[in-house]
C-alpha cells in the first residue's frame, strides 16, 4: 500500500526525462498506467468480505508521526476514485492537452496530487494526514496556475492556495489539540476515545478548526469562492482535482471524523446548515452562470453541499446516501467536465450564449452529456444513477427526527436546490445541443471529437447507466462497508429504484421535476432577477477587497511608525521600554531604598557632581559646536575626576587620555561638520523628548539605588583581592584583573577597537578611491 | 554619598536621550558619549564607594575599593571609545554624501 | 576541562587576523576564507559531537576556577548554534566570490566576515555575562563595519541609524549587567541563577531582568522593538543582509534563552506571560510589515520579526514542547534566513530589481530560482515535510498543552500571511509572460545558486530527518528546563 503512495511521486521524477520524447510519444500514455496499475491494485479489495487493513512504515517515532497506513471502506472508496478517475483523466488528457505545451510539468504535478490524495485518504496519523493535504493545496496551486501567463489563472492559482491553506492550518490546530487531549496520533485511536474528546473543554474549538479545514477544501460556503477561478486550470485538471477528488477531501475528513463528532450536536447543526446553505447557494448560482464550466464549478459546490449536509444529519440513511452521492457525482461530474473539455477544444468557446444546436455536429458528445445531465438533474430514469442517491438524499432530510426547526426546513430547502439543480442541468444540455445554432459565429467550425478523447467519458457514462441498472452491484461489496467506517450503525440495505407512488421520497422528486421544468421553459422571465439577487453580497467581492486591504492596511499601519527617522524609532522604543519596566518595578514591589550602607558626602565631591550636572545641562542648550565640544569636554573630566576621587585611579587615568583623544577627534570632526542650527521644535515633541529622557533616567536611577540598597551576597571581587598576587603575580588588582583573570574580555576588547579602525579605513579610503574615479 | 552618583548618573542618562532625540547628528553623538558616561557611573556605585584603599596591593592594607567594576569600567570605556570614533566617521561620511546632518531629512522611503 | 570550548572562537578570530594580512590579494583571500570556514566547520561539528557524546564542555579560561574567573561553557544549545553558525559561514564563504563584493574585498570584507563570526560564537560559548557583552561588541563592530562597507549614500544613512539604536542597547547591556553584579554580587551566569534562585528572585531583581529582556529583545528585534532593522538590513550586499539576518538577531535571541531559562524564571507568570504577548504581537506587526512592501528584499527582512515572535513565544511558554519548539526553529530559522536572503539576492541581480511590481515571468528564465524560492516558502510558513513545520508544530503543541489558544491561533494564522508574503513574490514575479521583462539576459548564476541549494537541502533535512534531530532538541529542552545542570556544571559544588 505504501508503494502505491509513493509510487506516483517516485515516478514523476522521470516524467521530466520522458517528455524530452514529448513529440514522439505523448508523454501522459506512459503516465496512464501509474494510476491504472494502483487501480488495479485496489480494486482486488472489493468485496463482500472485506477487512480494514494498515501498514505502518516509521517516520518520526518519538514526534508520533509515522506512515500509518489504514485502508478500510471509506478509504477504499476514495482511493478507487483516485486512481481510477486519475486514470481516465490522464487518458483523457492525453487528447487534450497538444504536444506543444509544458508535459512534463503537468503531469509532474498531476502524480504529485494523486500522490498526495492517495496520502490523503489512507494516513491514519493526523500529521501525515496534513501533509498530504496541505501538498494537495500546493499540487493544485501549480495545476491552476499551469497556464500562468493568463493574469486569471496567476489570480485563481493563489486564491485557492491562500482559502485551503488557511483551512489546512486551522485543520493542524484542531488536530494538535485532538493529539493533546487523547495522546495519540492515529484517528483510529482517537475514535477509540470518544468520550475522552466529547467531555473536553475544548471541543467546539476542535470542531470549528476541523471543520474550516474541511470546508474551505471542499468549497462549501462562503469558503467557496475560489472553485469558481480554480476552473483556470486545464479541463482535465477540473475534472480530476476540482470535481472528482481533492474538493472531496472535505467531505472525507467530515466522514473520517463523523464517528467522534457525531454524538454532539453542533456537528449536526454546524455541518448540515453549512451544507444545505452550500447546495442551495451553489444550485442558485449555477443557473445564473453562463461559462459552461462557471456552470459545473457551481452545481460541484451545490452536490458537495448536498453530500456534506447529509454527513451532517448522521443517520444511517443519510451516511449511506453520502456515500453513494460520492460515486456517482465522480462518475457523471467527471464526465460533464470532460464533456466540456470537449465542446471547449472542438468550438473554441465555452459561452452558453454562443452555443446552441450542436447535437447534429456532436451527436455522440451530445449523446453522453444528455446521459450525464439527467443524471446530474436526478430525473427518475432507473438507468441514472443520479437519481437513485438523489431520492435517497431526499428520503434521508425525512428521517430525521427531532422537532427543532432546522429539521422541520430541511426537506424544503432540499426541494429548493434539487429544482435548481435540474434547472441549470436542462439549461446546459439543450442550451449547448438543441436550438438554432450559431456555428458561423464560433471559433472553429464545431466537428465530433476524436474518438480517443470520448474514451474516458464514456467510460464514466457507461458507469452512470450500470449504477442505475444495476446498483446492488456495488452495495455491499463496497458502498456497505464505506458507509459501516462512518457510521458503524449501518446495516445492509438492497437499494430500489421503485418505491411506489406514496413514497414521500418520489414526491418530492416529481415536484422538482414538475416545477424544474416550468421554470426552464419559462427561465427568460428569470433572467432579470438572477442577475439582480446576489449583487453585492458575493463573496468574491469580500476576498478581493479583503486582499486588498491586506495590502493598504499593512502599508497603511507600516508606514505610521517606519518613518525613516530615528527620533521615532527612539521615541518608540524608550518609550515601550520606559512604561513596561517601570510597571515590572511597581507590580514586583522591587523598589528598595536603604540610607544604611552608605559613603559619607563631601563638599569636594558634590561640587564635582554640580559641574557634571551643568556641564550635561548645558549640552541641550548650546549653539556652537565649540561650545558643545567643551561642556563635554567637562563632564568627561568631571567623571575622571570622580574615578580618582573614589580610588580607581587606572580609569581616572584612562578616561583622562581617552576624554583627551575624543575631544581632539571632536574637534577635528567639527571642523567638517555643518554648524549647529537652532533647535526648531514644537512643544508637543519637546515635552514628549522631556518626559523620556527624565522619566528614563529617572527609572535608572531608581533601579539603580534598589540594586545598591540590596545586600544579599558578598560581591566575588573579595577573591581577586586575595589571589592577586599569590596566583596573579600582581599588586594592582584591576590590572591583574584585566590581564589575567579577565583576559578574555581584554583580548576582544582590543579586538573591538582593532575591527573599528580597519572599519574607519575602509570607510574613507574606499571614498576617496570611488572620488579618484 | 552613593544615592548622589545614582542620581547624576540618572541625570546624565536623562540627558543623552534628550540629545539622542534632536535632530542633528552631532549632538546625538554627544548624547551617545554622555550615555556611557552615565553607564561608567552605574557600574563604579555597584561597588560601593570609598570603601578602602585603591586596588593596589600595598603592606598594611586589608580594604580595598572593589576592583572588578573597575575593570569592567575600562574595558567599556575603550571600547566606546573604538565606537565613538567610527561613530565620527561615519556621520562625517553620511553628512557629506547625503548633504545634511539633520537625521529627519535621512529618513529615505522604504522602496529604494 | 577541555580547550576544545575555545576553539570556536579562536579560529574564527585567527582566521580574520590572518586575512588582514591578505588584504590585496582578493584571489588568495576567497579561497583562504574558503578553507577557513571549512576548517571552522569542521572543528564545531568535532565539538558537537563531543558535547553530544560527553556533556557539557566547560572552560576556564585561564585556570580560574568559576564563578571568579570568565568560563566558557559549552552545552549541546550553545554546541549547535555554532556549528548552525558555520554551517552558514561556509555557504556564505562559497556565495561571496560571485557576491559582486567588488572593491570591498580590498578594504578587509573578508577579516570583518571572521571577525562577525568570533563575535557570534563567543556570545554562545560564553558563560559570563560581561563577557557576553564584549563579544557583543565584537559582532556589532563587525556588523557596523560590514554595513557601512562601499559608503553608499543609502547604506550611510541606514548604517547611523543602526549603530545608533544598538549602542543605545549596548550601554544598558552594561548598565544592567552592573545592577545585577550590585544586587547579587556575580556577573557569572551559573553563580548569578543560583543567587537568583537563593532569594527567590525578589526586590529589584524581575526589574533587571525586564532590562536586561529589553537589551536583548532589541538585539532580537521583538516588538517593539525592531523598527531599525529593515531598512537597515538591506543596504548591504546580499551576502552581508544573510549574515546579519541568520545571525545578529539569533544572538539577541539565544541571551533571551539564556536568561529567562537560567536567570529568571522565579516569576513566570509575571515576565513569561509578559513574554507570551510580544511574541504575538512581534508575528502580528512583523508579517503586516511583510505584507506592505513591493520590495522583496524587504519582504524578507520583515520575516526575520515573526520568526523571532515564534522562537520568543516558546520561551514564553516555558514548557518541554515549546521550547524544544524554539530550539528546532530557532537552528533553521538561521539557515533558512541565510538561504532565503542569498536567494534574493540573486533575484535582485538577475532582475536588476528590487521592486516586485516591476518583475514578471522570471521562471521561464530562472525556473531553479523559482522553484527554490517555492521551496523556502513552504519551509518559512512551516509546511511539511520542511523544518519550519516540525519547529512550529512543537512550539502550538506547547501552547495548546498549556491552554495558550489565542497566540496558538495567531501563530496559525502568521504562517498563512508568512506564506503569502512570499508567495506574492512568485506569483507576480515568477508567474507570467515571458516577453514581460525586456532586455532580461541569461545571466550565470550558477556559482550563487550551489550555496542556496546546500542551505535549503539541509532545512528540508531537518525536516524529513526530524527523527535524528529532534531527540537533541528535546534533550536540550529537557536540559533548560533543569537550570540545576547548567549551574552544577559550572560551580562543580
Amino acid at each position: 500500500m505504501i508503494y502505491a503512495i509513493f509510487a506516483p511521486l517516485f515516478l514523476a521524477l522521470f516524467v521530466p526525462l520522458l517528455s524530452r520524447i514529448k513529440d514522439k510519444i505523448h508523454t501522459g500514455v506512459f503516465v496512464f498506467f501509474i494510476p491504472f496499475v494502483i487501480f488495479l491494485y485496489f480494486v482486488r479489495f472489493i468485496g463482500n468480505d472485506f477487512q480494514p487493513i494498515r501498514e505502518t512504515v516509521n517516520w518520526i517515532p518519538s514526534m508520533g508521526i509515522n506512515f500509518d497506513f489504514y485502508l478500510d471502506g471509506l478509504s477504499l472508496l476514495f482511493v478507487l476514485l483516485i486512481s481510477g478517475i486519475g486514470a481516465l483523466v490522464v487518458l483523457y488528457s492525453v487528447f487534450y492537452l497538444s504536444k506543444s505545451e509544458k508535459l512534463g510539468s503537468f503531469y509532474v504535478y498531476l502524480l504529485m496530487f494523486m500522490a498526495a490524495m492517495l496520502g490523503v485518504v489512507l494516513s491514519d496519523n493526523v500529521f501525515v494526514l496534513y501533509t498530504f493535504w496541505e501538498l494537495t493545496s500546493i499540487s493544485s496551486f501549480l495545476l491552476i496556475g499551469y497556464w500562468n501567463f493568463k493574469e486569471r489563472s496567476r489570480y485563481g492559482a493563489q486564491k485557492s492556495m491562500l482559502i485551503t491553506v488557511f483551512g489546512g492550518l486551522s485543520m493542524l490546530g484542531g488536530f494538535i489539540l485532538l493529539t493533546i487531549i487523547t495522546g495519540t496520533t492515529s484517528i483510529q485511536g482517537m475514535i477509540g476515545q470518544v468520550d475522552v474528546i466529547l467531555s473536553s473543554d475544548y471541543l467546539l474549538l476542535i470542531l470549528v478548526l476541523i471543520l474550516l479545514g474541511a470546508f474551505t477544501k471542499s468549497a462549501q460556503f462562503p469558503f467557496h469562492i475560489w472553485l469558481p477561478d480554480a476552473m483556470e486550470a486545464p479541463t482535465p485538471v477540473s475534472a480530476y482535482l476540482h470535481s472528482a477528488t481533492m474538493v472531496k477531501a472535505g467531505i472525507y475528513l467530515v466522514a473520517r471524523f463523523s464517528p467522534i463528532f457525531s454524538g454532539y450536536e453542533w456537528f449536526f447543526i454546524i455541518v448540515s446548515l453549512v451544507g444545505l446553505l452550500t447546495m442551495l447557494w451553489g444550485s442558485y448560482m449555477a443557473v445564473r452562470q453562463t461559462d459552461l464550466k462557471a456552470i459545473l464549478a457551481f452545481s460541484t459546490i451545490s452536490q458537495l453541499g448536498m453530500i456534506m449536509a447529509m454527513l451532517g444529519f448522521g443517520t444511517e440513511a443519510a451516511v449511506f446516501a453520502a456515500m453513494f452521492h460520492i460515486l456517482n457525482h465522480a462518475t457523471f461530474k467527471g464526465s460533464l467536465f470532460m464533456i466540456t473539455g470537449i465542446i471547449d477544444h472542438e468550438t473554441g468557446t465555452r459561452d452558453i450564449r454562443k452555443l446552441g444546436g450542436l447535437m447534429t455536429f456532436m451527436p455522440m458528445t451530445a449523446t453522453l452529456a444528455l446521459f450525464g445531465t439527467f443524471s446530474m438533474a436526478g430525473v427518475p430514469l432507473p438507468f441514472l444513477n443520479g437519481f437513485y442517491s438523489k431520492e435517497l438524499f431526499f428520503e434521508s432530510t425525512l428521517g430525521l427526527d427531532g422537532a427543532n426547526f432546522l429539521s422541520q426546513l430541511i426537506p424544503y430547502i432540499a426541494v429548493i436546490a434539487s429544482i435548481f439543480t435540474f434547472v441549470y442541468s436542462m439549461y446546459y444540455f439543450f442550451g449547448v445541443f438543441t436550438g438554432p445554432n450559431h456555428v458561423g459565429k464560433l471559433p472553429k467550425k464545431p466537428h465530433e471529437a476524436p474518438f480517443g478523447m470520448l474514451i474516458a467519458p464514456i467510460i464514466l457514462i457507461l458507469g452512470v447507466i450500470l449504477i442505475g441498472l444495476f446498483p446492488n452491484m456495488v452495495n455491499a461489496p463496497f458502498l456497505q462497508h464505506a458507509a459501516e467506517a462512518v457510521n458503524s450503525g449501518v446495516e445492509y440495505q438492497e437499494i430500489y429504484f421503485w418505491h411506489g407512488w406514496t413514497s414521500p421520497a418520489f414526491i418530492m422528486s416529481l415536484i422538482v421535476v414538475g416545477v424544474g421544468i416550468i421554470l426552464f421553459l419559462t427561465r427568460k422571465k428569470w433572467t432579470g432577477i438572477y442577475r439582480v439577487l446576489p449583487g453585492n453580497l458575493s463573496f468574491n467581492k469580500v476576498y478581493d477587497s479583503l486582499l486588498k486591504k491586506v495590502d493598504t492596511y499593512s502599508a497603511g499601519i507600516t508606514n505610521v511608525y517606519m518613518t525613516g527617522s530615528l527620533k521615532t524609532y527612539m521615541v518608540l522604543i524608550l518609550g515601550a521600554m520606559f512604561i513596561v519596566t517601570i510597571s515590572f518595578m511597581l507590580i514586583t514591589d522591587g523598589l528598595t531604598i536603604s540610607f544604611d550602607d552608605i559613603a559619607e558626602i563631601t563638599i569636594l565631591e558634590v561640587s564635582v557632581v554640580i559641574i557634571i550636572i551643568i556641564g550635561a545641562i548645558a549640552t541641550l542648550f548650546t549653539r556652537s559646536n565649540l561650545a558643545l565640544v567643551l561642556v563635554t569636554g567637562i563632564v568627561g573630566y568631571g567623571v575622571s575626576m570622580l574615578f580618582a576621587i573614589y580610588r580607581a585611579p587606572d580609569i581616572a587615568l584612562t578616561q583622562l587620555v581617552v576624554e583627551t583623544i575624543s575631544i581632539a577627534l571632536f574637534l577635528l570632526c567639527f571642523y567638517h561638520l555643518p554648524k549647529l542650527k537652532k533647535r526648531e521644535e514644537s512643544v508637543g515633541s519637546k515635552t514628549v523628548n522631556i518626559i523620556i529622557s527624565v522619566g528614563f533616567g529617572l527609572m535608572m536611577t531608581l533601579i539603580g539605588i534598589s540594586a545598591h540598597s540590596t545586600n544579599w551576597f558578598a560581591p566575588i571581587s573579595d577573591y581577586f583581592v586575595e589571589t592577586s598576587y599569590t596566583l596573579g603575580g600582581g599588586n594592582n588588582i584591576v590590572n591583574v584583573i584585566l590581564v589575567d583573570m579577565r583576559g578574555l574580555d581584554t583580548l576582544f576588547e582590543i579586538t573591538v577597537l582593532g575591527i573599528a579602525a580597519l572599519a574607519i579605513i575602509g570607510l574613507i579610503k574606499l571614498t576617496s578611491n570611488k572620488e579618484a574615479k | 554619598m552613593e544615592i548622589i552618583i545614582l542620581i547624576l548618573a540618572g541625570v546624565l542618562f536623562a540627558t543623552a536621550i534628550y540629545n539622542l532625540l534632536q535632530k542633528q547628528l552631532f549632538r546625538i553623538i554627544i548624547g551617545t558619549v554622555l550615555l556611557s558616561h552615565g553607564a561608567h557611573l552605574f557600574i563604579l556605585t555597584m561597588g560601593k564607594l570609598k570603601r578602602g584603599q585603591p586596588p593596589v596591593l600595598t603592606d598594611g592594607v586589608t580594604d580595598y575599593s572593589d576592583p572588578l567594576p573597575q575593570a569592567l569600567i575600562l574595558t567599556s570605556i575603550v571600547i566606546s571609545f573604538g565606537i565613538t570614533a567610527l561613530l565620527l566617521v561615519l556621520a562625517y561620511r553620511t553628512t557629506q554624501e547625503n548633504k545634511t546632518d539633520n537625521m529627519e531629512e535621512l529618513r529615505g522611503n522604504s522602496n529604494e | 576541562m577541555s580547550n576544545l570550548a575555545v576553539l570556536p572562537i579562536i579560529i574564527p578570530l585567527i582566521s580574520a587576523i590572518i586575512l588582514i594580512f591578505f588584504n590585496s590579494k582578493v584571489k588568495a583571500s576567497r579561497i583562504l576564507t574558503q578553507l577557513f570556514s571549512l576548517i571552522g566547520l569542521g572543528v564545531s561539528g568535532y565539538v558537537v559531537w563531543q558535547v553530544v557524546a560527553n556533556g557539557t564542555i566547560v572552560l576556564e579560561t585561564g585556570e580560574w576556577i568559576a564563578p571568579y574567573g570568565i568560563i566558557l561553557v559549552v552545552d549541546t544549545l550553545a554546541a549547535v548554534l555554532v556549528l548552525t553558525t558555520n554551517i552558514i559561514s561556509v555557504a556564505g564563504a562559497f556565495y561571496a566570490p560571485y557576491a559582486g563584493l567588488g572593491e570591498k574585498e580590498n578594504y578587509y570584507f573578508y577579516p570583518f566576515y571572521f571577525f562577525l563570526i568570533t563575535g557570534v560564537s563567543g556570545a554562545f560559548i560564553t558563560g559570563d555575562l560581561f563577557n557576553l557583552f564584549v563579544f557583543f561588541e565584537v559582532l556589532l563592530m563587525a556588523s557596523y563595519a560590514l554595513i557601512v562597507l562601499g559608503g553608499e549614500k543609502v547604506q550611510l544613512r541606514e548604517s547611523v541609524k543602526y549603530l545608533l539604536v544598538n549602542l543605545f542597547s549596548s550601554m544598558l547591556f552594561v548598565t544592567a549587567v552592573a545592577f545585577l553584579y550590585g544586587t547579587v554580587g556575580t556577573i557569572n551566569i551559573a553563580q548569578v541563577a543560583q543567587r537568583v534562585q537563593e532569594v527567590d528572585q525578589q526586590g529589584i531583581l524581575t526589574t533587571i531582568g525586564i532590562l536586561l529582556f529589553f537589551v536583548f529583545a532589541t538585539k532580537a528585534a521583538v516588538f517593539p522593538l525592531y523598527y531599525w532593522l529593515p531598512n537597515s538590513y538591506i543596504v548591504p550586499n546580499p551576502l552581508v543582509s544573510a549574515l546579519f539576518g541568520a545571525l545578529l538577531t539569533k544572538v539577541g535571541i539565544y541571551s533571551l534563552i539564556r536568561v529567562f531559562t537560567l536567570i529568571f524564571i522565579h516569576q513566570i507568570d509575571l515576565t513569561h506571560d509578559l513574554f507570551i504577548w510580544i511574541a504575538g504581537l512581534s508575528m502580528i506587526f512583523g508579517v503586516i510589515g511583510a505584507l506592505s512592501t513591493n520590495n522583496v528584499k524587504l519582504i524578507i527582512a520583515y520575516n526575520i520579526i515573526p520568526a523571532i515572535g515564534y522562537i520568543l513565544m516558546g520561551i514564553g511558554i516555558f514548557n518541554q514542547e515549546a521550547l524544544s519548539g524554539s530550539v528546532y526553529y530557532l537552528i533553521q530559522d538561521m539557515i533558512v534566513k541565510a538561504a532565503l536572503f542569498l536567494l534574493i539576492g540573486i533575484i535582485v541581480y538577475v532582475a536588476g530589481t528590487s521592486d516586485l511590481r516591476k518583475m514578471n515571468g522570471l521562471i521561464h528564465h530562472y525556473p531553479l530560482l523559482g522553484w527554490l524560492l517555492f521551496i523556502s516558502a513552504f519551509v518559512l510558513a512551516g509546511i511539511p515535510p520542511f523544518s519550519g513545520f516540525i519547529g512550529k508544530l512543537l512550539l502550538l503543541e506547547g501552547a495548546f498543552r498549556d491552554g495558550h489558544i489565542i497566540i496558538a491561533i495567531i501563530g496559525l494564522l502568521t504562517s498563512l500571511l508568512i506564506l503569502y508574503s512570499i508567495i506574492k513574490i512568485f506569483v507576480r514575479g515568477f508567474w507570467g509572460d515571458k516577453e514581460a521583462m525586456e532586455g532580461i539576459e541569461k545571466k550565470p548564476i550558477k556559482g550563487m545558486v550551489a550555496p542556496v541549494i546546500f542551505l535549503l537541502l539541509l532545512t528540508v533535512i531537518l525536516g524529513v530527518g526530524a527523527e535524528f534531530f529532534y531527540p537533541i532538541a528535546d534533550s536540550i529542552a529537557a536540559y533548560l528546563l533543569d537550570p540545576e545542570i547548567y549551574i552544577d556544571s559550572v560551580m562543580k559544588e
